[in-house]
């Protein structure tokens, strides 16, 4: 291979500069701009012909948004060389057959779609691209596949059809009526099980929320209605019609799809969220229809931006609110809808919940005159629409809203949600309200809350966080552990050891030995001894972990059963009860330091005891946080096993080619050293099942036992806390899908049997669907 | 040197958390931070006189990337009215919570 040369990584650079910047803001008009970048290039080929198109090729799948712009690009190369035109042609339909292999289906579209407006540009000719999406409907008629994958191609074909329907229409009307009709009687036979599992709201009202492709077909039944015209697109080409109609085209080869396989994954399907209407807009440009195709591009655009500059949020906002076609369209109203529409995802947002946050606030900074308004009236109305609506994304709304508030001295019109407090306090709206006040707690502090909301407001205002210290308090006297409990709090304020610690406790009497034998935990030993320790810590987070550490050895002696862990948690449930936030924190703080495991974690979340804070959203963060704790661990431990074996191959061949070995690198992983992490990485994977079968139970349990209850005394069992928790059963499915779905033949022959209620079945059912 | 500290600054999970108010609890600054990811430790800035809180602290997280998450989206946004500026730190050694008295 030749050396490069400093000038010619200059020239590539320069090259790489003008291509990715054209169709930026320039004070030259954009045709004559691509009209120059095309003679540059033209006298580049013969020097620079592969990284040119190499450079084409990444604009594709990385500047989709410039799309047209980069089709005429070629085109009017085309035009110039025509084997140059050819060239990249057949570099796109490699990258595409690679992208359709390696399953990133997201480039493989947009370069579908680039294909597509190539026929525009006079470069390709229109038969051949009717025989790729003939090739992709053919994926219909395969036997035994998911639908997500004839979905995926179906959706292929349908969103370049906005960019190439016109031509189609034009130039090949009967094929392509035939294909359009391939695909509606296609669209119509779907199967829909897995829709109530991602709907953000249950009601269709006041706007249905439509499963992608449903919408999707839709809106292009509308655009042919319109004869496949629509006032989005930018289309450079139409100003070089005269030269790009002399050029010569290029025939795509055939595309056939790569088969399926058992293991490959497809895109998820989707609902498309709708929050805001024409109606909901008071002036200005009208809100396009939900069945009008600009809807579907101006929202694909929208999304496109945050997929790019999530990293940077200033610039993230920058660029949502210069959208090219700004004044035609609503644009806050929908750039707020679309915000929305990705925090609210199911099963999850595609960025961390608090870019969504800290971008709304950039956004009311850029635009202080109009921003905060659209987004309160967005507010107002996802609070109208709180009955309705998932448990997951009524919690994604609490928690994005307190940390609005926290940004904007947590002024909000209060009053307009005073009603909420006159009705049963598990409806969603007072449960939002109580939910959004207790995150504002744990942003700002108690008495800020009180002077912040009004007096109405009071029963849903959190109590004061403080701890309860049970041995100190009126009646302690006749308590059991109560002098125990006195010489412990002694000792440790004398900086005693963990061994003395134990030596105090020792002579407490085991209540549970009077009916067992051998009791597996000693409940007024971990009792005394935890109340203690995290009443001495209470002063803060840092207090409490210090006590923790110190006393480590003394909580693992305890607390070295399930039993005895799961007491350990009712006792600090006890003494922090009134701190939400201290009981997440600690608790994550004894599964790190292995004090407690998931499994007990769980038991106690479902137990007896929890069951009055069991709708409260906090015991739900620590369920997830117990699950992802468990899931990260798996992972680590499945990571350094192949590490290891990496290490230990690259080691072999290196011996087998002759070379030396250090003695002293002791870097080098044994035989035995890898079974061990082996055994060590399969025990934490049956403790992961383990894990989500206990869950799964526990879940199967209540709720069985609530619909019983119900049908026995002739009451609805549709009641708020059979929502919050057959919601909640969702959401664990949808959270952890990916590992869930490895159970899916266990959990059908275990625990979701026909025999259970079909409430619950159905849930796993609509699950199930999500990948067939 | 100076090389080794820049090293250090590229690969640390800790960021310096400042322009904080006085009153800023560690509860507080748990909550802000642990919307970015799983935070390892806080540790407050302390008065080195009256070891009361002085306006910093560090927030350690487990990975680089949770680290970078709060750099993009907890720096510059409020907590207690302030707008909280967070900047990359070599990683907390004892003693360093003492502020200047």
């Amino acid at each position: 291979k030749r050396r490069r040369t400093s000038d010619t990584v200059d020239i590539e650079d320069r090259l790489e500069s003008l291509i990715t910047r054209v169709g930026e803001k320039s004070t030259s008009s954009l045709e004559s701009n691509l009209e120059g970048l095309a003679s540059v290039l033209e006298a580049d080929l013969p020097n620079y012909k592969l990284k040119i198109l190499k450079i084409l090729c990444d604009c594709v799948v990385k500047l989709p948004e410039k799309l047209t712009v980069y089709t005429t690009l070629v085109g009017l190369l085309n035009a110039k060389n025509y084997n140059c035109g050819g060239e990249f042609v057949e570099m796109l339909v490699r990258n595409l057959k690679e992208a359709l292999k390696s399953t990133e289906f997201d480039n493989a579209r947009i370069m579908v779609r680039f294909l597509s407006d190539l026929v525009n540009c006079h470069v390709i000719v229109v038969g051949s691209l009717l025989s790729m999406f003939d090739s992709f409907l053919e994926v219909m008629l395969e036997d035994n596949i998911p639908q997500v994958r004839s979905d995926w191609y179906v959706y292929a074909v349908l969103s370049a059809l906005p960019w190439i329907g016109r031509e189609l229409f034009e130039k090949k009307e009967t094929e392509f009526n035939k294909l359009l009709i391939t695909i509606d009687g296609y669209i119509s036979k779907r199967q829909k099980i897995h829709v109530p599992a991602l709907k953000v709201w249950i009601s269709d009202f006041p706007h249905p929320q439509e499963e992608y492709l449903d919408c999707l077909w839709a809106q292009m039944k509308n655009l042919r209605q319109n004869k496949w015209v629509e006032k989005q697109i930018l289309r450079p080409y139409l100003a070089f019609d005269g030269v790009l109609c002399e050029a010569l085209q290029h025939t795509l080869p055939q595309i056939i799809p790569p088969s399926h396989h058992e293991d490959t994954v497809y895109p998820l399907p989707s609902i498309v969220f709708r929050l805001f209407d024409y109606t909901d807009v008071p002036e200005g440009p009208v809100l396009p229809g939900s069945h009008a195709i600009e809807r579907y591009l101006i929202e694909e655009q929208l999304n496109r931006i945050i997929h790019t500059h999530h990293k940077e949020r200033k610039d993230c906002s920058a660029a949502l609110l210069s959208f090219p076609t700004k004044n035609k369209i609503p644009l806050n109203y929908m750039i707020v809808e679309v915000m929305f529409s990705q925090l609210f995802r199911l099963p999850k947002p595609p960025h961390l919940e608090i870019f969504y946050g800290s971008a709304l606030i950039e956004l009311c900074k850029l635009q202080p005159g109009s921003m905060p308004q659209v987004l309160a009236q967005a507010t107002e109305m996802l609070y109208e629409r709180l009955d309705t609506m998932h448990t997951s994304c009524i919690e994604r709304i609490a928690s994005w809203f307190s940390y609005h508030l926290s940004n904007f001295q947590f002024r909000w019109s209060w009053d307009d949600w005073s009603g909420c407090v006159d009705v049963d306090a598990l409806f969603p709206k007072p449960t939002f309200v109580r939910e959004v006040l207790y995150k504002c707690l744990r942003l700002s502090y108690h008495q800020r809350i009180v002077d912040t909301v009004p007096d109405t407001f009071s029963a849903l205002i959190p109590e004061k966080p403080s701890s309860y210290y049970k041995y100190e308090a009126e009646g302690s006297g006749s308590l059991p552990g109560t002098m125990i409990a006195h010489q412990l709090l002694a000792a440790i304020k004398e900086k005693c050891t963990p061994e003395e610690a134990l030596l105090v406790l020792k002579d407490l009497p085991n209540p549970l030995s009077e009916e067992e034998n051998d009791p597996s935990y000693h409940p007024l030993r971990i009792d005394v001894f935890v109340a203690t320790l995290f009443h001495l810590g209470s002063k803060s987070f840092s207090h409490s972990f210090a006590a923790i550490a110190k006393f480590h050895y003394v909580l693992k002696m305890i607390a070295d059963t399930e039993d005895g862990q799961i007491c350990l948690l009712k006792t600090l449930f006890v003494v922090w009860k009134k701190h939400q936030q201290m009981i997440v924190v600690l608790v994550d703080k004894l599964l790190k330091t292995q004090i407690i495991e998931c499994s007990a974690v769980a038991n106690w979340l479902f137990s007896r005891e929890m069951s009055s804070e069991f709708p409260k959203f906090y015991v739900w963060e620590i369920m997830h946080s117990t699950i992802n704790k468990m899931n990260k661990h798996v992972s680590k431990l499945q990571r350094e096993v192949e590490d290891s074996k990496d290490r230990l191959e690259m080691l072999r061949r290196r011996m087998a080619d002759g070379l030396e070995l250090d003695p002293d690198d002791d870097d080098i992983p044994s035989d035995e050293m890898i079974e061990r992490m082996e055994e060590r990485m399969e025990t934490a994977m049956s403790q992961q099942k383990s894990l989500f079968l206990i869950i799964f139970q526990r879940f199967i349990i209540i709720l069985t036992d609530h619909l019983a209850r119900c049908e026995g005394n002739g009451i609805d069992y549709n009641t708020p806390w059979y929502k919050w928790i057959i919601e909640r059963l969702q959401e664990i499915f949808l959270l952890h899908h990916e590992l869930v779905f490895k159970y899916i033949s266990t959990l059908e022959g275990l625990l979701f049997t026909s025999d259970i209620d079909f409430h619950i079945l159905e849930v796993f059912q609509q699950f199930c669907a999500l990948r067939s | 040197s100076r090389s080794e500290q820049e090293r250090l600054l590229l690969d640390s999970c800790t960021l310096y958390v400042g322009n904080l108010s006085f009153y800023t609890t560690e509860e507080q600054i748990y909550e802000l931070f642990s919307r970015c990811g799983d935070v390892k430790r806080v540790v407050m800035g302390l008065d080195k006189v009256n070891k009361t809180p002085c306006g910093f602290c560090f927030v350690e997280y487990y990975t680089r990337e949770e680290a970078e998450d709060a750099m993009r989206y907890a720096n510059g946004t409020r907590l207690d009215d302030r707008i909280v500026r967070t900047d990359w730190d070599a990683g907390f050694k004892e003693g360093r919570q003492y502020g200047r008295g």
